[in-house]
């Protein structure tokens, strides 16, 4: 038995207390869900087990559950939980989504939040690259037979599968563009719109780095920082029950790293008789305070 | 750029590539597992857990597709290399063969856990998978397992073992593999390593 210390976990704490305030500041209400839901083949994720002749899942994803048992028509979610992946211990992750929307506005929207969040935390250095399904979708209209090969390309990012495919010389050369092409001009309008909107310097568009995930509809993007080897968290365009959504997910934990953030704040000392009235009084007014022997 | 490349059987293979696409790396001594050249800096870690490396921030790495596969780590690998290949198969003792199909509730041990587990729930059979972390060949022998799954290179050992291979589970190469988030932050020094490596591959077939 390993005993470990609190620490990580007020640092979760700490992290989310401050995502949590810039996501009420967007309008952004916070959802709770339980820790078991039964087991659905649409819910992704979480750590299966039996009970009664019946089969759970402990701590899934929030989204696919989200999806799967509430009907919501227009809202602005938040969520901060574990989500497990088959194991007992798992990932903390801080999600958003924006429901009923207009995409390309949901978008915007939501690339704001994300940013004011992470620099609530301290982190300026960072990147967020936009990718879209919709462009692929076109690039590959005509050789839709090859559409997996070209997919599963892009995941790996090895573009020696298209180059063997039978396809024309030219239009692999324009896949190949594709694939290489980071910027912030683009001929896609909506992306061009969403980087028009958002107006912020470490967004930009990347056609080939930024994966094809199957649940998403168009619009996708992954948050990551110079310093750090792996993305702090993505997101995109989405359906919901046949209403367009747009959300992300963040990892709690790489963001423990990158934060810089400070848990304490200047507080009133008292001391004495009558210390825990006057504590009272200065709470109830928003004031900390801190009550001494 | 840091590089990460495995001890063991591929590493003559990887330098050796790497320096026909011109990045000349001495062979490291003995014991030394970090060692820098012309700004770069080279690792050496156990095959199985370069992957888990470059994951995690180191910009590139060779391994084998059976170790990429098997840690399914978050990582680009934009090309199979011309070497390391071998095949990783099913094996069972040779008086007690049976088609993977009909192996419910068998006993396969394997260093291959998480291959092994997908393999057979695509054939919609369940078996118990007992890992072990080599000389997986004698599980069969002692019975403490049915079957295996496995490398197979030339065949000699399974043979020394009495196993016979039922069916092949996946075809291994060396494999190129890249940090996602250098990728964007190294795109060009990335580009054009993949570039000359590819060059080397093409050129040896």
């Amino acid at each position: 038995m390993v005993l470990r210390g609190i620490r990580e976990y007020s640092q979760l704490a700490l992290v989310s207390s401050y995502l949590r305030r810039t996501f009420e500041l967007w309008g952004y209400g916070e959802v709770v869900l339980p820790t078991i839901e039964p087991y659905d083949e649409t819910v992704r994720k979480g750590t299966k087990f039996a009970y009664n002749n019946g089969f759970y899942l402990i701590k899934p994803d929030v989204t696919s559950r989200l999806l799967r048992n509430y009907d919501i028509d227009f809202g602005k979610l938040y969520y901060i939980s574990e989500v497990l992946d088959g194991g007992v211990e798992g990932n903390w992750q801080a999600g958003v989504e924006f429901i009923g929307g207009e995409p390309t506005f949901m978008t915007a929207e939501v690339l704001s939040v994300l940013i004011t969040a992470l620099e609530s935390l301290g982190i300026d250095e960072f990147y967020i690259d936009l990718g879209s399904l919709e462009v692929w979708r076109r690039a590959t209209e005509g050789i839709e037979d090859f559409r997996e090969t070209i997919y599963r390309a892009l995941e790996r990012r090895n573009f020696g599968l298209i180059d063997g495919l039978p396809i024309d010389r030219e239009k692999k050369e324009e896949l190949w563009r594709l694939f290489n092409f980071r910027g912030r001009k683009t001929d896609y309008d909506k992306l061009a719109q969403i980087l028009e909107l958002v107006d912020d310097e470490r967004v930009f568009v990347d056609l080939g780095t930024v994966r094809p995930l199957p649940y998403y509809r168009d619009v996708i993007f992954e948050v990551y920082s110079p310093e750090f080897g792996r993305p702090i968290g993505g997101g995109g365009e989405y359906s919901f029950r046949g209403r367009p959504a747009v959300g992300f997910a963040l990892d709690l934990r790489t963001l423990v790293q990158l934060a810089n953030v400070e848990g304490k704040k200047s507080r009133r000392s008292l001391r004495g008789i009558g210390s825990f009235r006057e504590a009272r009084k200065l709470v109830s007014m928003g004031i900390p305070v801190e009550v001494r022997r | 750029m840091r590089f990460v490349l495995p001890k063991g059987r591929l590493l003559r293979d990887s330098l050796e590539i790497l320096r026909r696409a011109g990045y000349k790396i001495d062979e490291p001594g003995e014991r030394r597992l970090i060692q820098r050249f012309n700004g770069h800096e080279v690792l050496l870690a156990r095959a199985f857990d370069v992957p888990v490396y470059v994951e995690h921030g180191v910009d590139v790495g060779i391994t084998g597709s059976d170790v990429v596969e098997e840690r399914g780590s978050d990582v680009f690998v934009p090309l199979d290399l011309p070497f390391g290949k071998c095949r990783l198969s099913l094996a069972m003792p040779r008086e007690s063969v049976t088609p993977p199909e009909d192996m419910d509730g068998y006993r396969i041990a394997t260093k291959y856990e998480r291959i092994t587990r997908n393999y057979f729930s695509s054939l919609g059979v369940e078996v118990e998978v007992i890992k072990l972390s080599g000389s997986v060949e004698l599980a069969p022998k002692v019975g403490i397992a049915d079957a295996i799954v496995d490398i197979v290179e030339t065949g000699t050992t399974l043979r020394a073992n009495g196993l016979v291979e039922v069916d092949k589970v996946m075809d291994v190469s060396a494999q190129l593999l890249v940090n996602r988030i250098s990728q964007k932050t190294k795109f060009d020094e990335i580009n054009s390593l993949v570039l000359a490596i590819k060059e080397v591959v093409k050129d040896g077939a």
